[in-house]
């Protein structure tokens, strides 16, 4: 009988504690945990969701010797080099059908012509949650809303579905609701414009991203999207990685409007003489 | 407890609900900020400064009926241009938008009751002081816009989708021909305003600083306090590109240094009382200020994806040199 | 490997978070070769022979220094030298283990020789794609050390060998963590604890290595071998270690001023049989200087620009 009332009282012990760890994320509105903040990543998720060594370069040529920084990017030296990352995706690659991993090929080997963010183009989902630039959750009772500071993208999460989108868009249309502490984001109605990294991941626009955003304490969150496209993967497939929230007099979101910063790359060819 | 202190009370109540109608009571954030948020348009057919056709701020019934009369007569002529079969001769405007497209508003707005000439309360005539000086230093730039395409940088803010045109973004947030929406969230120590051109998020800092001046992003600097139920928006620091602002009903200057100021004031369920002060004395020889109505908004706002769809830019600056070369 | 015997068994101290402590600044720098001098029949030499050493040592430093007569300069062609030993640390003396003097850091195979397989050799250097060049033609296909991307002859490591100068290394530990940082070339080798390997296809610079503690001995594991760092060069030592090599090296505190390192060498790619080696690692006092190579590498440009001039 003791041993039955040890056990009892070991589990309610265990209870408590588990109690009190989830009463201390921060409480926001409705009581569900406070996601407003300035979040960024601290990967090289947008460099290459899979697993990658260092390189001189995005887009390399064939050199005299090894793959050399294409000449476009070659005065850029260190600074245009890449980082090694490890993989993000979930059993490690992307599960893409055979003809969709040709296309992938070919569109990492034509990064500089046909990657939308060297265009300053808006980044898509889940892109825009790992490009390395911070973004801002506001939360509130009857929104939430997220602002990029990358071409200052935008995402106001409706809080009710409203359906199938009317019309196709960049960053799609989103809808969130709760479970238990997780936001969890149902986005879709995007276009086939964007990527989901500098590597040439891409998608259709049959694409449905499931974001689940979790608190973990009050200066990280667990982001894992899970990613359906039955044109273009054999079967869905899921990315996780840690947000950091950012604190400090500097945690501003500032203004990265990159349109002006590419006129030059973009019509540059048609300025007068 | 005596009198006088009750009397306090009630002034202070009374005080907080200043701009608000009889009867309508501020709700509040979860987090005990007066709720501003929704998604809000200030279409209408008031423009900024009063037309001459108008001798007062506030105008009768009568007169806000012409005016959709006249808007109507105009949206008419611009969806019908040629009779039944008839098309565009050659060197002719083949024209834009059809009228779908448009949000031009369907009638004067109206404060306290009243319908009104002018967004602009003062100067009292309903027209911008401006310096005419200041006007010509920035011509030729201006010109440049509309009749020279040599360099993307030289054509409008529009043109290039950097913000939305016509001061849509603000500050002051005017109303243009289209894409009049925004959508406020409030989190705590933000308000956060979504202009929907160009997808643009202001983010209003509560109880901060400005940052350095040599920090000039587009739409300015913007940091806020509450005033009782309003809040205040103070914002300096402009972009320096973004000087021109021109819709079709208006066309104001904002230089770097000029120093504005919102208030925000919910008045009922439906309407927010936006009022703004403009100090720019480069651009003008007096402050000016005007007041609106945000009027809540059916519906979502759409994505304005506008420089990915961008052809026009290419073409512009294409066609001029192809017309170089002839 | 066998692990670590010795006579007098040493108490390690412990970290503040209770691993055997291995930190602080240690230096391998040795009159001992990696493998054993014609000289040498055994791997155990005598007093007698290793004052011999040494003194051969020190007279050759100063014929080095010296080699020139007073006011004399170099004639045309001649090699107009390089560093003074004031610049140099070869080491004084051979190294000692257990108290007895060794003539190779190589303990097996028992002839202190590497195990080249020649056929093998030639057949994994053959698909090398850098020996249709001349070593001028392209920076990359210069030496680590000239390219400033590692230290030479591996003076990182693994294994860590003894070189021309800068033979300091500073170990710091951390819970899950060992970090080694090799003064050439300011690299920082940080040991996983009780960690898996990268995947195949990452393959960094002096490899990816994982460890754990076998009592108070430290036990790295390094694979995914970088293919360009194939050549380990240096005056007194040649080996390679290929992509496909698999390394396991041992680190036991012996004394306080001594931690006791021991590779293996698994890279049937190369070699008929794994090999190992051992030597001290001993406290070292001083601090150790920023090695800015890359930052003040004239050298690179001028070589290839000299071959050019050369027409070469």
């Amino acid at each position: 009988m003791s041993l039955i009332y040890c056990r009892t009282f070991i589990f309610l012990f265990l209870i408590g504690i588990l109690n009190i760890s989830a009463s201390e994320l921060p409480k926001g509105p409705n009581d569900k945990p406070d996601l407003n903040g300035v979040w960024q990543v601290l990967n090289t998720a947008n460099y290459n969701l899979e697993a990658h060594s260092a390189s001189a370069a995005m887009d390399l040529v064939v050199g005299p010797v090894v793959p050399i920084p294409h000449p476009s990017i070659l005065a850029l030296g260190a600074v245009g080099a890449v980082p090694a990352g490890l993989s993000v995706v979930e059993g490690g690659i992307i599960p893409y059908k055979k003809e969709a991993l040709k296309k992938r090929n070919e569109n990492k080997e034509d990064w500089l012509q046909l990657d939308p963010e060297i265009k300053c183009y808006l980044p898509g989902v889940p892109r825009a949650t790992y490009m390395p630039y911070p973004f801002q959750i506001f939360h509130s009772e009857k929104a939430v809303f997220f602002a990029y500071e990358y071409a200052g993208a935008v995402r106001n999460i409706y809080l009710e579905d409203q359906g199938e989108a009317p019309i196709d868009s960049w960053m799609g249309q989103s809808w969130g609701y709760w479970e238990g502490n997780t936001f969890v984001v149902e986005a879709s109605g995007f276009n086939d414009q964007t990527w989901f990294d500098r590597s040439g991941n891409f998608h259709s626009d049959k694409l449905q991203v499931t974001e689940r955003f979790t608190l973990l304490n009050n200066h990280t969150m667990n982001y894992q999207a899970i990613i359906k496209d039955e044109e273009v993967f054999t079967k869905p497939w899921k990315i996780n990685m840690t947000l950091y929230k950012r604190i400090g007099k500097d945690a501003q979101l500032q203004q990265f409007k990159c349109v002006e910063f590419v006129e030059e790359l973009l019509y540059g060819k048609w300025r007068a003489k | 407890m005596n009198k006088s202190f009750f009397i306090a009370i009630i002034a202070i109540l009374l005080a907080s609900n200043i701009g608000a109608e009889e009867g309508w009571s501020n709700s509040k954030t979860w987090f005990g900020d007066p709720d501003l948020q929704g998604t809000w348009t200030n279409a209408s057919l008031t423009s900024l400064e009063r037309p001459d056709s108008y001798e007062t701020l506030a105008v009768t019934d009568q007169d806000a009926k012409i005016a959709i009369k006249v808007s109507n007569e105009f949206v008419e002529s611009v969806d019908n241009p040629y009779e039944e079969g008839e098309s565009p001769q050659a060197g002719d405007n083949v024209g834009g938008y059809n009228v779908a497209w448009m949000d031009p508003g369907t009638e004067l707005f109206k404060i306290d009751g009243k319908y009104r000439s002018s967004i602009l309360t003062y100067p009292e005539d309903g027209k911008l002081p401006r310096r005419y000086i200041r006007w010509g230093l920035e011509g030729y730039g201006i010109y440049k816009m509309f009749a020279v395409a040599d360099h993307p940088e030289e054509r409008t803010l529009g043109e290039r989708c950097l913000v939305g045109f016509g001061s849509s973004g603000g500050p002051p947030m005017l109303n243009v021909l289209y894409n009049n929406h925004y959508q406020i969230v409030q989190s705590p120590g933000y308000v956060m305003i979504l202009v929907e051109m160009n997808h643009d998020a202001r983010i209003i800092r509560l109880e901060s600083n400005h940052n350095p001046n040599n920090m000039k992003p587009w739409l300015g600097d913007s940091i806020g306090t509450w005033e009782g139920n309003t809040l205040v928006v103070r914002t300096k620091n402009h972009h320096p590109q973004q000087k021109f602002r021109a819709g079709i009903r208006h066309q104001i200057l904002i230089m770097e240094e000029a120093e504005i100021t919102e208030k925000f004031t919910r008045i009922n369920e439906k309407e927010i009382l936006y009022q703004f002060e403009v100090n720019d004395d480069k651009a003008y020889k007096d402050t000016w200020r005007g007041e609106m109505p945000l009027r809540a908004a059916d519906g979502e706002i759409y994505e304005y994806a506008c420089h990915e769809g961008n052809y026009a830019m290419a073409n512009i600056l294409a066609g001029a040199r192809a017309e170089e070369r002839k | 490997m066998a692990g670590f015997l010795y006579s007098e068994p040493y108490i390690t101290a412990k970290t503040w978070f209770g691993d055997p402590d291995l930190q602080g600044t240690w230096t391998n720098s040795t009159l001992t070769t990696l493998e054993r001098p014609s000289n040498f029949k055994t791997l155990i030499v005598s007093e007698q022979q290793a004052k011999t050493a040494a003194l051969i040592a020190s007279k050759g430093n100063d014929v080095y220094d010296n080699y020139l007569k007073e006011g004399e300069t170099p004639k045309k062609g001649q090699d107009v030298g390089g560093y003074n030993t004031a610049w140099m640390d070869p080491g004084t003396k051979l190294l000692k283990i257990e108290n007895e003097y060794r003539s190779s850091i190589i303990i097996s195979p028992k002839n202190g020789k590497l195990p080249w397989d020649a056929k093998k050799r030639r057949e994994y250097f053959s698909k090398d794609a850098r020996r249709k060049f001349k070593r001028t033609d392209h920076p990359e296909l210069r030496g680590v050390g000239e390219r400033c991307v590692v230290g030479f002859g591996s003076s990182g490591g693994p294994p860590m060998m003894n070189v021309l100068y800068n033979n300091n290394y500073q170990i710091v530990q951390s819970q899950g963590y060992v970090l080694i940082m090799a003064e050439m070339i300011h690299d920082s080798r940080i040991i996983r604890l009780e960690g898996s390997h990268l995947p195949q296809l990452m393959d960094p610079w002096m490899g990816d290595s994982i460890g754990r503690w076998e009592g108070d001995t430290l036990v790295v594991e390094t694979t995914n071998f970088n293919w360009q760092h194939v050549h380990r060069a240096a005056l007194r030592h040649y080996f390679a270690i290929s992509k496909n090599a698999k390394i396991t090296e041992l680190f036991k505190r012996i004394s306080d001023t001594e931690i006791l390192y021991r590779f293996r060498v698994d890279d049937p790619s190369l070699y008929k049989s794994a090999w190992v080696g051992e030597m001290p690692l001993r406290a070292q006092s001083d601090k150790i200087y920023e090695y800015a190579c890359h930052e003040g590498n004239y050298a690179m440009a001028n070589i290839l620009a000299g071959a050019r001039a050369e027409g070469k």
